[in-house]
This record gives C-alpha cells, sequence and structure tokens, in this order.
C-alpha cells in the first residue's frame, strides 16, 4: 500500500515538477538554494500527500504547498544536494528559436519579478501561471478584491520596468 | 493584446527550459530530511519549555531548608504545584497549536498556527519571567525585613561575613543577579524572533495589511 503510494506520488510530481521549477526560480538566487528549496517543497508535498483527497487537481494542490514552502517555510540549510539528481540544470535559453527582444523582455520581467516582495512575487507568479482570482486569493488566504487590486498594482509596476 | 499578456504566453511556454528531476531521484528526495522553519520552531519550543521546568528541579537542597527555616517552606511547596498545573495547560495549547500547522492551509492561515504556536511559547516565558520577578520581590523583601533571622539560618557569622551592612549587600547582589537573567534572556529572544522569525513576520505583516 505504502509502495503504490510512494508511485503514485512520484509519478504526479514527476509529471507536474516544472510548477516547482518555476517557483524555486523566483524565489532562490544560485542553483544550490534551487536544488534545496525543490528538495524542501519534495519532503512538504510527500508529508501531506496521504491528507490529499483529489477534490482538486494535483497540479492545483501542488501550487499552494510549493508556494507555501517558497514563502513560509523554507530556510537555508547547507545540507548536501547531489547535483547530478537534476538532470539538466542549465537555465540557458536557446536564442535561436526565439525573438531577441522578447527574450530580452522575458529576462527583464524575471529581474523585475525578483525584486518584488514575497508575497507579491506569490501574486504576480499565480496570475503568469493564468490563475484565476477567486483561486489566488483562496491560495493566499486574502479576499478576491484585495487580490485583484494588488495584482494590478504589481503589473503596473512590471509594466513600467518593461517600457521605461 | 498588450505586452505583458504576450510575455505571460511566453512564460507559460517555455517550459521545456526548466530543469528536469528524474523519478528516482525524486524518489530518494523522500528520504531526506527536512529543514523548515516549523521544525527549528519545534526544537526551540521545545527546549524552552524544559528549560523553565527543568528549573525548578534544581533548586539545591540548601535553599530548600534555607525557605523551610524562615517558615515559607509550605507556601512554597503549594505555589510550585500551582506552577506546575499552569505549565500543563500551556504544554497543552503548545501541542495543540503545533498540530494545527498545516503546509496545505492557505499561506495566511499557515503563518497564523504558526505564529500562534510561538505566541504560546512566548506567554509561558512571560508567565515565568513575571513569576521570577514577583516572588524575587516578595522573598527577598521578606528576607530583608528579617535579615537578622536570615545571617543565623545561613551561619554567616562562621563564614566571616559581617552582619554590619549584611542585608543591603544581600538585596544589591539579588538585584544584580536578577538584572544579569533578564538581560540574557532579552539577548536569547532577540536571537530567535530577530534571526528565525523575521521573514515570517514581515510576509504575515504584508498579507494583514491587504485585508485591513
Amino acid at each position: 500500500m505504502n509502495k503504490e503510494l510512494e508511485h503514485s506520488f512520484v509519478k504526479q510530481l514527476e509529471e507536474n515538477q516544472n510548477i516547482v521549477h518555476k517557483i524555486c526560480r523566483l524565489y532562490t538566487n544560485d542553483q544550490d538554494s534551487h536544488n534545496d528549496l525543490f528538495q524542501e517543497v519534495t519532503i512538504q508535498l510527500w508529508r501531506a500527500f496521504p491528507k490529499f483527497r483529489g477534490d482538486s487537481k494535483f497540479s492545483t494542490w501542488m501550487y499552494r504547498v510549493a508556494l507555501n514552502t517558497a514563502i513560509t517555510l523554507y530556510r537555508k540549510s547547507k545540507r548536501q544536494i547531489n547535483i547530478q539528481d537534476f538532470e539538466s540544470i542549465s537555465f540557458k535559453i536557446k536564442t535561436e528559436e526565439y525573438d531577441d527582444t522578447i527574450e530580452q523582455q522575458l529576462k527583464l520581467m524575471y529581474e523585475a519579478i525578483k525584486k518584488l516582495n514575497d508575497i507579491d512575487k506569490a501574486l504576480v507568479f499565480l496570475y503568469l501561471e493564468d490563475k484565476s482570482y477567486r483561486e489566488i486569493s483562496k491560495t493566499l488566504g486574502i479576499t478576491e478584491v484585495n487580490a485583484r487590486v494588488k495584482i494590478n498594482r504589481a503589473k503596473e509596476k512590471l509594466r513600467k520596468i518593461l517600457n521605461p | 493584446m498588450d505586452q505583458l499578456d504576450k510575455l505571460k504566453k511566453e512564460w507559460q511556454s517555455r517550459e521545456q527550459e526548466l530543469p528536469k528531476v528524474s523519478y528516482n531521484s525524486i524518489y530518494k528526495m523522500l528520504l531526506k530530511k527536512s529543514s523548515s522553519i516549523v521544525k527549528w520552531i519545534f526544537i526551540i519550543s521545545v527546549i524552552e519549555l524544559l528549560f523553565w521546568i527543568s528549573l525548578y528541579f534544581v533548586i539545591p537542597e540548601d535553599n530548600i531548608e534555607v525557605m523551610n527555616e524562615m517558615g515559607i517552606g509550605d507556601i512554597m511547596f503549594y505555589s510550585n504545584i500551582v506552577h506546575f498545573i499552569i505549565f500543563g495547560i500551556f504544554i497543552f495549547f503548545f501541542y495543540k497549536n503545533y498540530q494545527s500547522i498545516q503546509v496545505t492551509d492557505n499561506t495566511k492561515v499557515l503563518m497564523q498556527n504558526i505564529l500562534n504556536t510561538r505566541k504560546t511559547v512566548r506567554y509561558f516565558v512571560y508567565y515565568n519571567l513575571g513569576m521570577f520577578v514577583l516572588v524575587s520581590i516578595a522573598i527577598d523583601s521578606y528576607f530583608y525585613s528579617r535579615s537578622q533571622q536570615l545571617y543565623e539560618i545561613m551561619d554567616f557569622a562562621n563564614k566571616g561575613i559581617p552582619e554590619e551592612g549584611f542585608a543591603t549587600t544581600f538585596i544589591i547582589s539579588q538585584i544584580i543577579v536578577g538584572v544579569l537573567v533578564i538581560g540574557l534572556l532579552i539577548v536569547f529572544y532577540w536571537f530567535v524572533y530577530g534571526i528565525l522569525l523575521k521573514r515570517l513576520n514581515r510576509n504575515y505583516k504584508e498579507l494583514k495589511k491587504m485585508d485591513d
């Protein structure tokens, strides 16, 4: 039974790991911290998994646990992470496939989001992931109206950075 | 379409550039230990609870004898029983709050529950500090008013301590020890709250500000 649970969890996390990587990229500044946060999110997801009833999609549930870990629970530790566990850690962008302007703007946007505080970062991240205001407000525990107001403000800040 | 929306589309379509962790590597991670802030808060809180409780067991035998001879042995005994009942109540609330910390709650509730757990321990420390100050004032005043009796019981004459000025020296040394203990505790709490909870407090305030 436990093996089945482990298999089901690891398989679903493997399929949806991009969500965790995106959060790690926003909340950390180097590769070691990225790997460390990924591991902590995995541990927290696994601990909470027995209570996951499947009322919502696994990915929806993941957003909440992963963001909570990044914003609230994560503390940098000196534990050793095996870099080989990450098969493609390079963040290099394949420039030949993309427009340089968009490339530059995306890079700028990443930098701009990283400058926001932890909560605004979460708001913008969920917006970029195309989550509804209702879902955003439920994830963070604020009202829908406030989520909308804050996101609009953060969007405005980003717009100014992208169009100085 | 506005520029930000265009970038939003790009954001979503670039998932192939993200790192990939294999099934086996994820599997191995399940066995690793968490280094979350909740674990540290739990460890520090338990140490604090044990520290304050253990203080009541390390009172030297001589001190108890002195209390008995000064006529306050019974009062100290019954007040210790009351203390332990209050300790039990604090431990119950600490455990209850700790149990309520769930990573699956929304961010605000999660932060609230973590801070509540800390708050219980903080009140426990305030209670102990308050009692420490009150009991010290009460006992010191009582001893001061009967300094001659204390001088005889402690057998200070044979230890070469003059009776003249004894009461004043006694009170001053008690005050110095009290101030030092409180100073050390302030440094400890500055460390715990300043370093461990700084980010959590800041983020919680930010979330609360949104709904105020």
